[in-house]
C-alpha cells in the first residue's frame, strides 16, 4: 500500500493505473477511524505500535505476578507457597514471557512508533504485514498463556534444553505450548523485521543519509537484523522439538544417539543475538533522551553507531559461553571466552559515549532523564559481572546460580526496562498527547531503582555463596536466608512502582484537560519525529522534511554564531508542523491481517488436541491470505480531506514501491531519482 | 518547567542512601563468607584456589571501573545539573575521536590482560596428574553415582572397582579425576569448595578433577536444571587421609553380610528382598536391579550396601546421622533434618559405629511417604514411589538398613 501525495503515481508504462473504485462485499477495506474496529483493522504503525506497547505492558503485569510468586516461595526456607512443579512451571513463564511478551514487543512498540517518524515516513513499507506481525505476536502470547488453563504450564525452563523438553520427561501440553507458542511469535518477529529493515532502508525522507540517522533508528535497523537472522534458528531448533514431542521422531531422544548438546547450539545461537536484540533498542532510546535532557548532541555519533552495529555482529560469535560447563572442549571455551571479553569493549564504549554526553551539559532531571542515567548505572552493574563470566574459569562456579539471575537482571531490567520505561515518558505526549507527571514520573523512579537494587542486587551474593537457580526450596543453614527475604521486599517494591506509573497514567491523563496541551515539542528536543504535532496526526508529517543534518530539527531551531556558540535562530512554534496536511493518501486498514494470524493459533491448538482444527485454522488462513490478495488496493472514500478523483490511485502491490519520497514540489522525476538514489 | 518538590528530594535522598547502605552490605558479605556451606569464594582445594585466583583480579579490576563510572556520573551530574539563574547554551561537542580511540583501546587493553590470564587457567584447569584416582560419575533423577576404577584397568564395575551413590570419599591431597554423564536429563556436578561445575550430560562423557587439600566436609548441588526435583539433588564429597581413604575402600569392597536370624533386621531383609531390590542393589545379597536398568531412564537407585556408611540419604538432602554439632535440633518428621551440616558417621565410615545417633525419625518418615519429602515421578521410574509400608515393615526395613555398613 502506497503512501502517496496528490498527483497519481503512473505505471511504468504510462497507462494509468485501472482499479475497480467500489469493491463489495468482504473485499471492500474497512472505513472505521474511531472505536475497536478501527484498532482490529487498523494498519497504521502508530496504532500497532500502541497496541504492541499496550499488549508488552499487560504481558509485563503477568510476568510480574510470576516473579512475585517466585520471590513470594523464596522468602524463607522450605516454602510451601508452590510446589516443585508449580514452581517450575512459573519460572519458566516468567523467563519465558518477559523476554519474548515483554521486552522484545516493547523494543517493537517504539520501533514501530517511532522509527517512521524519525526517518520521516509516513508508514512502514508494508502497513498489512505490520498488522499481521502484531496480531502473530499477540494471538501467540495469548495461546502460550492459555497454557495455564489447559493443564499447566511449560516447566522446562525458558532455555528448553534437551533432553529434559522430550515427552519422556515432560508428558503434559506446556512444552508444547510453549513450542507453538513462540513459533507463532517467531512468525510476527520474522515479518516484523523485514518490514522494518525495508523501510529504514528506502523510505527515509529526501536528504536522510544513513548517517544521519537518529540512533534509535539506526538501533532498530541493528535489532531488526538480528532478529532477521536470529529467529529461524530458534524456529528451526522449535521445528525440530515439535517432531519430537508431537511425531515421535529422535532428535534429541539420546537412546537413539541424538546428542543433546545440539539444542544447546540452536538455542543460543539465537539466544546470545536474542539478548543484544533486547537491549539495543533502549540503547538507542537512551541515545535520543540523554542529549536532549543535556542539551548537548550525543558525544560521537559514529562512534555509538558503530558501536552498536559491532556489538550486533558479535553478538553472533559468543553463543557457547552459556555453555562453558556443557562439555565443549578446552578450545571451544577458550575461544568464546575470549570472544565474549571482547564484545564488552563496544559495550563500554557506548557507557562511556554517553557519560561524555552529559559532560559540559545542562543536565535537567526529568523522568526520562532519571531512567537513562539510572540505565548508564545499572546496566555498567550488569556490564561488569558480564564480564566476570566471559572468564570461563570463574564462570564454572558463576553459572547457574543466582550470580547469573543477578547479572542478567541488571542486564535486561536495569537496561533495557529502565530504558523502555524512560523512553515511555519520553515518548507519552508524542503518542497521546499529554505529559505524564513529573512528580510521580520521578516517585516511579525512585521506587523503580530502590526496588530493582533490593531485588537483583543481593542475588550476586546469593550465587557467590552458592545458591543455584530454579531451585523451588533452599535450606537453612546456607546463608540464603536474609538475602532472599531482601530480594523478596524489593520485588514487592517493584510492584508498587508499576502501580505507580499506572496510577500516573490515569491521574495525569485526568489532569491534562485543565493544563496546556504539551505542544509538538515538549522538550525541546533534536530529532524530527518532535516537529508533527502531539498526539501525531494519522499522516505524520504535512509535508514531508528535508534532512540537511543529524538532529536536524534542533538545527531548525538553533544556529551557531562566530564564537560557536548556541544561538536560537527560530521559535519552535515556527518550525514545527501543525497538521494540516491536505491530500496525504494513507494505507486503507484491512480485516485481514487479523483474520490470517488468528488462523495460526487454532492450527496450534488443533496439534494438541484434534486434527479438526488444523483444517479450520489452515482454512482460515487460507481465506485470509485470499482476501488479503484480493482486496483492493485502497478505499477512494477513506482520503482525508482531499479531494482528489478517480485516477488519484495507486495500484495494489505498491507496497512494494516507495512513493514515500516525495516532497511537495517536486516533480515525479526527482522523485524516481531520489528513490533510485 | 518541574515543580521542585520536598518529598521528592527526601525520597531521591532515602533511595539513594538505601541502595549505597545495601551496596557496602553485599561487599561486605562477599568479604566474609567463608563459613557458608556452598561459597564459591572460599577455596579448600587446588582447582578452586586456581580459579580463585583469577577471579580475584577480575574482581579488583571491576570494582575500581564501577567506582570511577559511578563517580564520574554523579560529579557530571552535580557539576553539570540545570540552574535556575542560568539560561546560556552548552558548547555543542559533537566528540573527540583521540578521546573516544583512546577509551575503546583502553577497555581492550584491559581485557587483553585478563585474557592472557584466562587462557592460562583455562589450560591449567585441563592437566591431568598420573597417579590420579578415576571415578565414573553418573546423574539421574535426583541423585549421584559413583564408580571408582580403584585398580585402573580403565573398567569401573570390575571385581576390584566399587559403586556408591551421592557422598564420594576421596584422599585429601590426591587428584580425582572425573568421568561424567548422565542417565537421563542434563545435570551438573558441583563442589563449589573443590571446583567450579561441570555438565553430565547424556550420552556423552565430561572430564572434570577434585582435589581437596585438607580432610573435610564438602557440599554440593545439582547445578543444571533437572526437572522436578532438581532443588533436592545434592551431593557430598568426603575427604580423608589417605590411609583412611583405604580403611574406608576395604570396607566398601566387603559384600553385605545376613542378620542374624530371628531378629528384626532379618525380617527386614525379606521385605527389602520383595519390594526394594526391584531397583536397589546390596552387593552380595540382592543384585537383580544390576540388570534392569533401563538406558536413559533413571530406573535403578541408589546401592545400598554400605548405605550406613553415608552422612545423609535421599540424594543427600536429608542425614542419616545427626550432625557433629553438639545441640543440633532433632529432627521431626515431615521436616527432615537440616543438611547445610551434613551428616557424620563417623566410625560408621569405615564400617565401625557411629559415635552420634541414627536419624531414624527421617528415615521412617521417608520409608512412609517419599514423594511427599522429595517430589518425584515415580510413577515414572524417576524417584522413589510410596510403596504404602506398614509401620510394622519400616520398622523391620530400617533394622535392617541399619545392619548394612
Amino acid at each position: 500500500m502506497a503512501i502517496t501525495e496528490t498527483r497519481p503515481l503512473a505505471l511504468p508504462s504510462g497507462e494509468p493505473a485501472q482499479v475497480d473504485l467500489h469493491p463489495v462485499g468482504v473485499f471492500e477495506r474497512p472505513k472505521a477511524k474511531r472505536g475497536w474496529r478501527s484498532w482490529v483493522t487498523t494498519v497504521d504503525h502508530k496504532k500497532i505500535g500502541i497496541m504492541y506497547g499496550a499488549a508488552a505492558l499487560f504481558f509485563l503485569l503477568v510476568a510480574g505476578s510470576e516473579a512475585l510468586l517466585i520471590r513470594a516461595q523464596l522468602w524463607s526456607p522450605r516454602g510451601t507457597l508452590l510446589s516443585a512443579d508449580a514452581y517450575n512451571q512459573v519460572f519458566t513463564m516468567h523467563g519465558t514471557t518477559g523476554v519474548f511478551l515483554v521486552v522484545m514487543p516493547l523494543g517493537a512498540a517504539f520501533a514501530n512508533y517511532l522509527m517512521p517518524l524519525q526517518i520521516g515516513a509516513r508508514d512502514v513499507a508494508f502497513p498489512r504485514i505490520n498488522a499481521f506481525s502484531f496480531w502473530c505476536f499477540l494471538f501467540g502470547g495469548i495461546f502460550l498463556n492459555t497454557s495455564w488453563f489447559l493443564g499447566g504450564g511449560a516447566d522446562g525452563g525458558w532455555f528448553m534444553y534437551a533432553p529434559n523438553n522430550g515427552v519422556l520427561f515432560s508428558p503434559t501440553h506446556g512444552i508444547d505450548f510453549w513450542n507453538l507458542g513462540l513459533m507463532i511469535t517467531g512468525i510476527a518477529s520474522l515479518t516484523g523485521a523485514i518490514n522494518l529493515i525495508v523501510t529504514v532502508l528506502n523510505m527515509r525522507a529526501p536528504g536522510m543519509t544513513l548517517m544521519k540517522m537518529p540512533v534509535f533508528t539506526w538501533m532498530t535497523l541493528v535489532t531488526q537484523f538480528l532478529l532477521l537472522f536470529a529467529i529461524p534458528v530458534l524456529t528451526s531448533a522449535q521445528f525440530l522439538l515439535m517432531f519430537d514431542r508431537l511425531f515421535d521422531a529422535n532428535f534429541f531422544n539420546v537412546a537413539q544417539g541424538a546428542n543433546p548438546l545440539l539444542w544447546q547450539h540452536l538455542f543460543w545461537i539465537f539466544g546470545h543475538p536474542e539478548v543484544y536484540l533486547m537491549i539495543l533498542p533502549s540503547f538507542g532510546l537512551v541515545s535520543e533522551m540523554l542529549p536532549v535532557f543535556s542539551r548537548k548532541p550525543i558525544f560521537g555519533y559514529p562512534f555509538i553507531v558503530f558501536s552498536g552495529v559491532a556489538i550486533g555482529f558479535m553478538g553472533w560469535g559468543v553463543w557457547a559461553h552459556h555453555m562453558f560447563v556443557s562439555g565443549i572442549g578446552p578450545i571451544s571455551v577458550t575461544t568464546f571466552s575470549l570472544t565474549t571479553m571482547f564484545i564488552a569493549v563496544p559495550t563500554g564504549v557506548k557507557i562511556l559515549n554517553w557519560t561524555a554526553t552529559m559532560w559540559g551539559g545542562k543536565i535537567r532531571f526529568t523522568p526520562p532523564m532519571l531512567f537513562s542515567i539510572g540505565l548508564i548505572l545499572m546496566f555498567t552493574i550488569g556490564g561488569l559481572s558480564g564480564v566476570s563470566h566471559s572468564i570461563a574459569p570463574a564462570d564454572t562456579q558463576q553459572t547457574d546460580t543466582y550470580y547469573i539471575v543477578a547479572h542478567f537482571h541488571y542486564v535486561l531490567f536495569g537496561g533495557a526496562f529502565f530504558g523502555f520505561m524512560g523512553g515511555l515518558y519520553f515518548y507519552w505526549p508524542k503518542v497521546f498527547g499529554y505529559l505524564l507527571d513529573d512528580r510521580l514520573g520521578k516517585a516511579n523512579f525512585w521506587v523503580l531503582l530502590v526496588g530493582f537494587n533490593l531485588t537483583f542486587a543481593p542475588m550476586h551474593v546469593l550465587g557467590l555463596q552458592g545458591m543455584s537457580r530454579r531451585i523451588y526450596t533452599y535450606d537453612a543453614g546456607y546463608g540464603f536466608e536474609i538475602w532472599n527475604k531482601i530480594a523478596t521486599i524489593g520485588a514487592f517494591t517493584i510492584a508498587t512502582s508499576v502501580v505507580i506509573f499506572l496510577v500516573n497514567i490515569f491521574r495525569s491523563y485526568k489532569r491534562s484537560k485543565d493544563l496546556p496541551p504539551p505542544g509538538a515539542d515538549p522538550w525541546d528536543a533534536r530529532t524530527i519525529e518532535w516537529m508533527v504535532p502531539s498526539p501525531t496526526p494519522e499522516w505524520n508529517f504535512d509535508p514531508l522534511p528535508t534532512i540537511e543534518r543529524v538532529d536536524d530539527f534542533w538545527y531548525r531551531k538553533y544556529g551557531e554564531d562566530e564564537n560557536g556558540n548556541l544561538v536560537r535562530i527560530a521559535e519552535t512554534e515556527d518550525v514545527i508542523q501543525h497538521g494540516d496536511g491536505k491530500g496525504v493518501h494513507l494505507p486503507s486498514p484491512s480485516y485481514w491481517p487479523i483474520v490470517t494470524a488468528f488462523g495460526l493459533p487454532i492450527i496450534a491448538y488443533g496439534l494438541l488436541y484434534t486434527w479438526w482444527l488444523c483444517l479450520i485454522g489452515g482454512l482460515i488462513v487460507m481465506v485470509g491470505l485470499y482476501g488479503w490478495a484480493m482486496e483492493p488496493p485502497d478505499d477512494p472514500d477513506a482520503a482525508h480531506g482531499d479531494e482528489h478523483g478517480p485516477d488519484d490511485e495507486t495500484l495494489e502491490g505498491a507496497e512494494l514501491a516507495t512513493a514515500e519520497s516525495a516532497s511537495t514540489g517536486e516533480s515525479a522525476e526527482e522523485q524516481e531519482v531520489q528513490t533510485v538514489g | 518547567m518541574p515543580r521542585r518538590s520536598r518529598l521528592l528530594k527526601v525520597l531521591g535522598t532515602v533511595s539513594v542512601s538505601i541502595v549505597a547502605v545495601l551496596y557496602v552490605a553485599l561487599i561486605v558479605a562477599v568479604l566474609r563468607n567463608d563459613d557458608k556451606p556452598l561459597t564459591t569464594l572460599a577455596p579448600k582445594g587446588v582447582n578452586a584456589q586456581t580459579i580463585q585466583n583469577l577471579v580475584t583480579p577480575v574482581f579488583i579490576v571491576a570494582g575500581v571501573i564501577f567506582v570511577a563510572v559511578f563517580g564520574a556520573v554523579f560529579y557530571i551530574l552535580w557539576r553539570f545539573r540545570e540552574r535556575e539563574d542560568d539560561v546560556s547554551l552548552p558548547e555543542q561537542v559533537h566528540g573527540n575521536s583521540v578521546l573516544e580511540v583512546g577509551w575503546t583501546a583502553l577497555p581492550a587493553a584491559i581485557l587483553a590482560g585478563i585474557a592472557v590470564l584466562t587462557v592460562i587457567t583455562i589450560l591449567k584447569l585441563e592437566q591431568r596428574a598420573d597417579d590420579a584416582l578415576r571415578v565414573r560419575v553418573y546423574g539421574q533423577q535426583w541423585w549421584w553415582s559413583y564408580q571408582y576404577d580403584l585398580d585402573g584397568d580403565g573398567s569401573y564395575d570390575g571385581p576390584n572397582d566399587l559403586t556408591t551413590s551421592n557422598e564420594l570419599v576421596i584422599p585429601a591431597g590426591r587428584e580425582v579425576d572425573l568421568t561424567i554423564s548422565s542417565n537421563d536429563v542434563i545435570h551438573s556436578f558441583w563442589i563449589p569448595a573443590l571446583n567450579g561445575k561441570r555438565d553430565a550430560v547424556p550420552g556423552m562423557d565430561t572430564y572434570w578433577k577434585l582435589e581437596a587439600d585438607e580432610p573435610g566436609v564438602f557440599s554440593g548441588q545439582c547445578t543444571e536444571f533437572c526437572g522436578l526435583s532438581h532443588a533436592n539433588m545434592r551431593m557430598v564429597v568426603r575427604a580423608v587421609e589417605p590411609s583412611k581413604f583405604d580403611e574406608w575402600v576395604a570396607n566398601q569392597l566387603r559384600p553385605a553380610r545376613s542378620p542374624e536370624p530371628g531378629t528384626l533386621a532379618a525380617a527386614g531383609e525379606v521385605q527389602f528382598g520383595n519390594l526394594c531390590a526391584q531397583c536397589h542393589v546390596v552387593n552380595g545379597r540382592f543384585e537383580k536391579a544390576k540388570e534392569n536398568r533401563p538406558p536413559l531412564v533413571s530406573g535403578a537407585a541408589p546401592n545400598l550396601t554400605h548405605l550406613m556408611t553415608r552422612g545423609t540419604f535421599a540424594g543427600a538432602i536429608f542425614n542419616l546421622y545427626y550432625p557433629q554439632q553438639p545441640g543440633a535440633p532433632v529432627p521431626t518428621p515431615g521436616d527432615p533434618a537440616d543438611v547445610s551440616t551434613p551428616g557424620d558417621p563417623g566410625d560408621a565410615l569405615y564400617g565401625g559405629t557411629s559415635a552420634y545417633p541414627i536419624n531414624r525419625v527421617t528415615l521412617e518418615a521417608w520409608l512412609r511417604n517419599p514423594p511427599a519429602m522429595k517430589p518425584a515421578a515415580a510413577g515414572q521410574q524417576r524417584g522413589m514411589p510410596n510403596l504404602g509400608l506398614s509401620e510394622q515393615q519400616i520398622d523391620e526395613l530400617v533394622a535392617y538398613l541399619e545392619t548394612l555398613k
